[in-house]
């Protein structure tokens, strides 16, 4: 007859850093035993496992992002081998919904990891801008598999988006000026009117306790 | 050394004497009812005992958490996130509108695309709905068996000594009886069959062959104890018919094949199993393939074609998932078995997961850990529900006909009825599903791309 929480004050200081409760965590646990087939780490070849993932266009991206060491907080960049449950946590909490009593500060502050962990996603070089090669790249692997779709046509369209996007940040361009990439305060100026929040969170449904009514 | 002796003979013929009271009960109480397929209402009884005792231990759990102060947590059949059932579309319109003052019907790619895949991407991660039907079903009350204790920490010492008790029946009484049984009802199959085998084809040897089928597999039922309600027996299977069900466990052919007399399919196994195949296709026409046959389809839906046409012969017994699922779900059946043309006998079996979790996994455990572990739980108990013949309409081909068995299946059975291919348990998405979604997208985003004008 094992007893389910191994070490209490363990899971009670993942629940200060990343900010889930106490039975969020132990659901994601056992959703990461799950995935990892009860190992302590999960590499990239362990998300096979799950099928509906395969679904997605931007699978590669979102994997990625789980071993991508500037999301796991770590000093170093690049990518990590594998990622223990903490790093996970550590991932998910991105996707956190927004609590009743935040601040505002606490609020800007969640907000800017928010569209930081999206940032990443799209600067795959981790040179702090997002070039149009890499604007480019993400189009193409939305709209890859589509048969009839030219790699011509995704082209362009990437195209028109960047420099639409350019337009936002810089304004007027000289005619011969060069567009570098979209920085971060770029990519957040062009978010400032958008409601991001609602869009960019999982929640979890509420976990009834067992009722103790005889 | 003397002194021993007289002791010695007495504890002998103690032993003796309880080993022949022993067998006597067996043969009383199990065996004979077996032969003639009544049943004295024994196992129900001890279904109904277990059952308050499960309550009374759930109470008592219930009452050491609230005494801690801790809430108990349902383990949660729904899975844990909420995820909306909002289309593709809609969403990307919905975060558009909400950003730029741009009209809706231009088709472009916007950055904020991005959010609806990633979102459904980490919710996938979280909790999906495929990779939940391929793991124990959780209970909600606990019954008594270290192995499904996986939220209940708060035992007392009464209920330690009632585990413990448990402990005992199971492993120390239960398990050497239907140990015995087992060894009984296989061994009677095997020389039942092979002596029916050489009597000359006829009348006799039908019906001889009939009762060994059905006594042995009442026996084995004995040795699981399983405890089964069988709905609706008019319906039963008729020759010439395919006998179709959802898979859970390999126990699913003895329970179905104690209340009728079916032709099993399958391939030929080594080992002990083997002996037991070659023994009964002597008694009656099983259609049993070597390993090579089985890959090649043709060949397998020509066997069973001829089988089918041929009236005499018996109905066949198909798995159309192809392998085990855990019972709170069917999976895509293989449309093989659906384009033979015969009549569809649909069967339902629903295990309660109370008693004892029926589900073999079998990535986790191998077949002999897997009956071990199924004659130490309780019982089985399960329902089996007959229901009504289907035939193949005109207008529909071999997938939608089996889809439609499917969901009747799954409907009598209260269990989910799931696109998926359990063929997923071992191998990956076939590739034609992955591009329906990126089709859609680029849809969206393309949309009358070839009548828009460029700047």
């Amino acid at each position: 007859m094992g007893s389910a929480h191994s070490m209490p004050e363990e899971i009670q200081e993942l629940a200060d850093k990343t900010g889930f409760t106490l039975e969020q965590i132990e659901h994601l646990h056992r959703r990461f035993k799950q995935i990892s087939g009860d190992q302590r780490t999960i590499r990239k070849e362990s998300f096979d496992r799950i099928p509906d993932l395969e679904f997605n266009p931007i699978r590669s991206k979102i994997v990625r992002a789980f071993f991508d060491k500037r999301n796991l907080r770590q000093a170093s960049d690049g990518l990590a081998e594998e990622i223990n449950f903490e790093d996970f946590l550590t991932i998910m909490s991105y996707f956190r919904p927004m609590e009743m009593n935040m601040d505002e500060e606490q609020l800007d502050h969640f907000r800017k990891e928010k569209l930081k962990f999206l940032f990443h996603m799209y600067d795959s070089d981790n040179d702090g801008k997002i070039t149009l090669q890499e604007y480019r790249k993400v189009v193409e692997e939305l709209l890859s598999r589509n048969p009839h779709l030219e790699k011509e046509s995704a082209r362009s369209i990437a195209d028109g988006a960047m420099m639409e996007a350019a337009s936002i940040c810089v304004g007027q361009m000289e005619p011969d000026q060069v567009y570098e990439g979209i920085t971060f305060e770029d990519f957040l100026k062009m978010w400032q009117g958008i409601d991001i929040d609602t869009k960019m969170h999982v929640r979890f449904l509420n976990m009834e306790p067992i009722a103790h009514c005889h | 050394m003397f002194l021993l002796l007289p002791f010695d003979s007495l504890v002998v013929n103690l032993l003796g004497i309880s080993l022949t009271v022993l067998f006597t009960l067996l043969l009383v109480f199990i065996i004979v009812p077996a032969i003639f397929g009544v049943s004295f209402g024994i196992r129900r009884i001890y279904m109904k005992t277990l059952l308050k005792i499960f309550r009374w231990a759930t109470l008592r759990i219930e009452r050491g958490a609230k005494e801690k102060n801790h809430p108990l947590y349902k383990p949660y059949v729904n899975g844990i996130i909420a995820k909306e059932p909002t289309s593709l579309e809609e969403e990307i319109k919905e975060i558009r509108r909400s950003g730029s003052s741009k009209a809706l019907d231009t088709p472009e790619f916007e950055l904020s695309d991005i959010f609806y895949f990633c979102r459904k991407g980490i919710e996938t991660i979280m909790d999906d709905e495929v990779t939940k039907r391929f793991s124990a079903e959780e209970l909600e009350s606990w019954n008594l068996l270290s192995r499904t204790n996986y939220n209940f920490q708060y035992i007392s010492l009464r209920l330690t000594v009632l585990w413990g008790l448990g402990v005992l029946i199971r492993y120390c009484f239960l398990l050497p009886l239907r140990i015995a049984l087992a060894f009984t009802g296989i061994s009677l199959l095997v020389v039942g069959t092979t002596v029916v085998g050489y009597l000359p084809n006829g009348r006799w040897k039908e019906f001889l062959s009939k009762h060994v089928h059905l006594m042995c597999y009442r026996i084995c039922v004995r040795a699981l104890t399983a405890i089964i309600t069988y709905h609706d027996q008019e319906n039963r299977p008729q020759n010439g018919g395919i006998c179709v069900a959802n898979h859970t466990s390999p126990i699913d052919v003895i329970i179905l094949a104690s209340d009728g007399y079916y032709a099993m399919v399958g391939q030929i196994h080594g080992g002990l199993m083997g002996v037991i195949q070659r023994a009964v296709v002597k008694a009656c026409p099983h259609v049993w393939f070597e390993r090579s046959e089985v890959k090649d389809r043709h060949l397998v839906a020509k066997r069973l074609t001829e089988h089918v046409q041929d009236k005499s012969k018996l109905p066949i017994l198909i798995f159309p998932e192809g392998t085990c699922i855990n019972n709170t779900s069917v999976m895509m059946f293989k449309k093989g078995s659906f384009e033979i043309g015969a009549t569809v006998y649909p069967v339902a079996i629903k295990y309660d997961p109370q008693f004892g979790d029926a589900f073999w996994n079998s990535s986790k455990y191998g077949m002999v850990t897997y009956l071990l572990r199924m004659m130490t739980s309780w019982a089985i108990v399960c329902s089996v529900w007959y229901l009504p013949p289907m035939t193949r309409q005109p207008e529909e081909d071999a997938v939608q006909f089996a889809n439609r068995v499917k969901s009747a299946i799954a409907r009598q059975g209260g269990l989910v009825d799931l696109l998926w291919d359990g063929g997923l348990k071992r191998e990956k998405v076939k590739d034609t599903f992955k591009e329906e979604q990126q089709k859609l997208y680029s849809k969206t985003i393309v949309g009358n791309h070839e009548d828009r004008s460029r700047s």
